[in-house]
């Protein structure tokens, strides 16, 4: 926690409400991303988490509240461009391109940032030695992919637009517990090597508190409780609500 | 191979030669005793008011024996050409001959195209239904854009087809604008019609899309019918000038092309002239689009088909993404459309009913969504097939409605429903094989 009062942060959201339609699904909520940190918003289904993301990201827009991304207000700026400030998103259910293949998915990530032919093919080169797996698969189309190789694909399509911020929404659904650790290790490794901040969005919070630096717990569209991944990690009412299967 | 052991055993055991032999049996039976009564025996009123039969047990034989023999026919081609999921037993030989054919097919047929006009040359009719199918082809390249790679269902494409069409002739008749500066101008005029299309429908997918595509697709065609001060309403506008190669008409006049060159005069020239000009329009078309694929725009255009919310996510102005589709297909509408009216000299409203848009539609979806040589194939077979089966009449629309189905039953992604990517890596790498170990955990 130190280190959140003597850096500016990365990304701000102060005060954030977001509906849709009449149901509201943030209430009023407070994050902090540092730079080179990684942080956790866990929760239960329906708390707001993805919502908080898409509201991040512009849509559905902020109904009050800001959002600072490096010291400018994007509230209420347009997805892609919130994009194009290096801010990457792996939206939730992984979202590839299945018809198309793998390369031409990873070209996608880049597309529309302003990146040189030199700046892809090292930026294929860092996806490739993160997941080896995607460089063998490099032809296939996205759809043929397994679901641990399509959340490789995704991680890989948000990096290449060489981001500051790369948000990460569930990115071990559905997957075995082993292809989801492997992920986990793969977003340690770009934090601890290139300092990439991460976001990451989980449902899976003993995993997600454990790799974060802090976390966010949120319920309702609130946050509830907020402290560093291994505090987080002892909180009673963590422990019996998250990680214990609900048992009361 | 790709089935899982459990299933491919099951699929795998009837496809051999007994089983086709067996399932042709079936049907020659049932046929038989179907027809034993319907054909086998006719029956008759005397003259007497009494019941006379007779028996045609030939007709019969051939009846069953053509069912039998079409079964086997059937069933080969059901495997042959099925379904991508099922197994195949397609022999060595006649795979490696595909292969073959799927490799040259194009060059070939873009080779026959260039020597058509050489081949018939005498043969207007021949001439005349080429020039119709490279317009089609021409259209179904264009309407590929906009349903093919941005998957964005547009049953309106006739308007566009309708505004190059009338920006020619009304430009043409009205200020004496040649043919290639109206070329430009039309294509301009139905790609602004495109966007102002676009803005309204940048929301709606799918059917809402389709729906209002055909509202505009039919709102342009009121129009046209409607004012007729400027368009002449269901009269059309007639007199339209014939294109001319680089201001040398093609006439019997003095200062006409068979004049210049010494040669004597005929009709055909004008006819191997517009030949060559839409066989050029079309392959420009091809050319662009193939080009645009392999461009970041076209990348996205894809894309956008595949998942709206994930190029959102990556970066991608949807807005833009999807006018300049709309743009670019409809600009191809709006050449083909000018060539179309300086091919037919007159044009009106009839010429652009839905019925248009639906057959330039069902070339798109039937050759292979993006597909760009599938959608000449059918561009060939829809508009060639059906002046084909022009002896079969009233049965022609029959015949095509079964065609259509049974292909969408066997081949549910089009005649050509392979995809080749646009991405390829430089260099082909040799991946080691510390690599590939680590991938399979």
């Amino acid at each position: 926690m130190s280190a959140a009062t003597t850096t500016i942060p990365l990304l701000a959201v102060r005060g954030l409400r977001a509906a849709y339609g009449k149901i509201e699904a943030l209430k009023g909520v407070d994050v902090e991303i540092n730079p080179g940190e990684i942080v956790a918003l866990i929760g239960a289904n329906g708390a707001g988490k993805s919502t908080l993301m898409m509201t991040i990201f512009g849509r559905p827009r902020a109904r009050a509240g800001r959002i600072e991304y490096d010291g400018r207000d994007i509230t209420g700026a347009p997805t892609h461009e919130i994009a194009r400030m290096r801010i990457a998103q792996s939206p939730e259910g992984r979202r590839i391109f299945p018809r198309m293949s793998v390369a031409e998915n990873l070209q996608m990530g880049a597309d529309a940032t302003e990146t040189s032919e030199a700046e892809r093919e090292a930026g294929l080169e860092r996806v490739f030695a993160l997941f080896p797996r995607l460089k063998e698969r490099i032809a296939q189309r996205g759809g043929t992919l397994s679901g641990g190789e399509q959340q490789m694909l995704a991680i890989g399509r948000a990096l290449m637009s060489r981001p500051r911020l790369l948000m990460l929404d569930e990115p071990s659904l559905g997957l075995a517990p082993l292809i989801a650790k492997q992920i986990f290790e793969a977003i340690r490794t770009l934090n601890r090597q290139d300092g990439l901040t991460v976001l990451i969005v989980e449902q899976n919070a003993n995993h997600a508190l454990k790799l974060a630096n802090r976390g966010y717990v949120m319920v309702n569209g609130l946050i509830t409780l907020a402290g560093t991944g291994a505090e987080l990690l002892q909180r009673p009412e963590i422990r019996s609500a998250y990680l214990e299967g609900g048992r009361h | 191979m790709s089935v899982t052991p459990a299933t491919s055993s099951h699929t795998s055991q009837p496809l051999g030669s007994a089983f086709i032999l067996k399932k042709a049996l079936i049907s020659a039976l049932v046929a038989l005793v179907l027809f034993s009564l319907m054909i086998g025996i006719r029956t008759e009123a005397g003259n007497q008011g009494g019941l006379i039969y007779w028996t045609r047990f030939g007709d019969l034989a051939t009846m069953v024996g053509v069912v039998f023999g079409g079964s086997i026919i059937v069933e080969l081609l059901r495997q042959w050409f099925g379904p991508v999921e099922t197994d195949k037993v397609v022999p060595k030989p006649v795979r490696a001959a595909m292969s073959f054919v799927g490799h040259w097919l194009a060059p070939a047929l873009l080779a026959f195209a260039l020597f058509v006009p050489v081949i018939f040359y005498h043969q207007r009719y021949i001439l005349d239904l080429a020039i119709l199918v490279l317009t089609y082809v021409m259209l179904g390249w264009g309407l590929n854009v906009v349903v093919g790679l941005a998957g964005l269902l547009d049953l309106g494409y006739v308007a566009f087809y309708a505004v190059g069409a009338y920006s020619y002739a009304l430009l043409a008749t009205n200020f004496g604008l040649s043919f290639w500066v109206c070329l430009p101008l039309a294509g301009i005029l139905a790609s602004f019609w495109g966007v102002l299309l676009g803005f309204p429908v940048l929301r709606l997918r799918g059917d809402y899309l389709a729906i209002v595509t055909l509202a505009f697709g039919e709102i342009i065609r009121l129009v046209i019918t409607n004012w007729q001060s400027l368009t002449g309403g269901p009269n059309g506008v007639s007199g339209i000038p014939r294109p001319t190669l680089f201001g040398i008409p093609l006439d019997n006049s003095d200062d006409g092309l068979a004049a210049k060159l010494g040669i004597e005069f005929s009709p055909t020239h004008r006819l191997v002239f517009l030949f060559y000009l839409i066989l050029a329009m079309a392959l420009l078309t091809n050319w662009v689009t193939i080009r645009l694929r392999r461009l970041p725009i076209g990348r996205a255009w894809e894309a956008l088909r595949e998942d709206e919310v994930a190029c959102r996510a990556l970066g991608i102005n949807t807005t833009t993404t999807k006018l300049t589709a709309f743009a670019t297909g409809a600009m191809f509408g709006g050449f083909a459309g000018a060539f179309f009216a300086t091919r037919q000299g007159f044009i009106s409203p009839e010429s652009f009913t839905f019925q248009e848009s639906a057959l330039v539609l069902a070339i798109v979806v039937l050759g292979g969504m993006g597909s760009q040589l599938g959608v000449a194939l059918a561009a060939l077979a829809m508009i060639g097939g059906f002046e084909l089966f022009r002896g079969f009449d009233q049965y022609r629309m029959l015949v095509f409605g079964m065609a259509m189905v049974i292909l969408m039953i066997w081949r549910p992604r089009g005649l050509v429903g392979h995809r080749a990517p646009t991405v390829y890596l430089e260099r082909s790498e040799a991946i080691s094989s510390d690599l590939v170990k680590e991938g399979h955990g």
